[in-house]
């Protein structure tokens, strides 16, 4: 997974492109931290999807995954 | 009777109870079961920076109820369950105004738009509180909560902001697709009006095809069902499209 996140200033970030959520779905199915956060605070149709994830903090057009 | 806007954040963390829900609950609890009286939770994106601490997305939650009881017992009411239901680890604030009070709305809506541009400190939010007469409060933590508080109480006065907490339970949803005419959806739903991602209202007769999760956004200080045309039909908006609001 830190393949694609990258780490920046000590916080591992995925940089994620306007709608394209592709790589934040494979990243979570494969992840043993994924907690789905409010149904509110989605973004992703697709459940199990990093953005979706209540251990993310999200960034301007990134997120920062506070698991890893 | 009078009408107020309520408004929190930062009540929550990791794996809590969200703060949409604690907002709805306090929301039944200042309306005495009667559902009307407080009709909807709207949600509110705010900034998101690496020098705010918000947990993971720095949203307020904000909704209007019509009462009788006094300023002083719907805090009463609504910091002791923000108190007892706020995770041990948030920063809890709240922010309440009467919708008959004078005040400088303008100023107000400026505070929510700009705390969605960049960072605010509480500092500036009980500055602006004070002057503008509107009571905000913190309770626990930082009491970081009480930015948000006051800016999504300025977003939802503004009414160009936010998504409806929530997702519409329409019959035959679960099996997948539903047909429905915007004023059938209209009558199941209680949304004032359907939108189309161009910002064109539809009209009654026009057919939608409804899927997945049926949720609302707020526009023009309306309710608002967001759809968009795919291949000739109106389909309800994805969660990818909610994102923008």
């Amino acid at each position: 997974m830190q393949q694609a996140f990258e780490l920046r200033q000590g916080r591992w970030q995925l940089t994620l492109a306007e709608e394209d959520y592709g790589t934040s779905r494979q990243l979570a199915a494969g992840c043993d931290g994924f907690i789905a956060d409010d149904e509110d605070e989605q973004v992703d149709d697709i459940e199990r999807s990093c953005v979706n994830c209540a251990r993310r903090r999200w960034l301007i057009d990134a997120i920062e995954c506070t698991f890893l | 009777m009078r009408s107020w806007l309520v408004c929190i954040d930062d009540t929550d963390d990791i794996g809590t109870k969200g703060t949409g829900e604690i907002a709805e609950e306090i929301a039944h609890l200042l309306s005495d079961n009667h559902l009307s009286r407080c009709a909807f939770v709207t949600r509110h994106q705010l900034y998101v920076h690496p020098d705010i601490p918000y947990t993971s997305h720095n949203s307020a939650m904000c909704f209007q109820v019509r009462t009788a009881k006094s300023q002083n017992e719907i805090l009463e009411i609504a910091v002791a369950h923000l108190r007892s239901e706020s995770a041990a680890a948030a920063d809890p604030g709240i922010a309440l105004l009467d919708l008959q009070h004078a005040c400088d709305r303008e100023a107000l809506i400026a505070f929510g738009e700009q705390a969605k541009e960049e960072v605010k400190t509480k500092a500036q939010a009980y500055a602006l509180a004070e002057q503008l007469g509107i009571h905000l409060s913190e309770h626990g933590g930082t009491g970081q909560g009480i930015i948000g508080a006051l800016a999504g109480l300025g977003l939802r006065l503004q009414g160009n902001d936010g998504r409806i907490k929530g997702q519409f339970n329409l019959p035959g949803l679960e099996a997948g697709e539903v047909s429905l005419s915007v004023g059938e959806v209209i009558e199941l739903t209680g949304v004032d009006r359907v939108l189309s991602d161009c910002g064109e209202q539809l009209c009654f007769k026009t057919p939608l095809y409804l899927s997945g999760k049926v949720k609302a956004v707020y526009r023009d200080h309306q309710v608002s069902l967001l759809v968009y045309e795919e291949q000739g039909r109106w389909r309800n908006a994805l969660k990818q499209q909610l994102k923008h609001y």
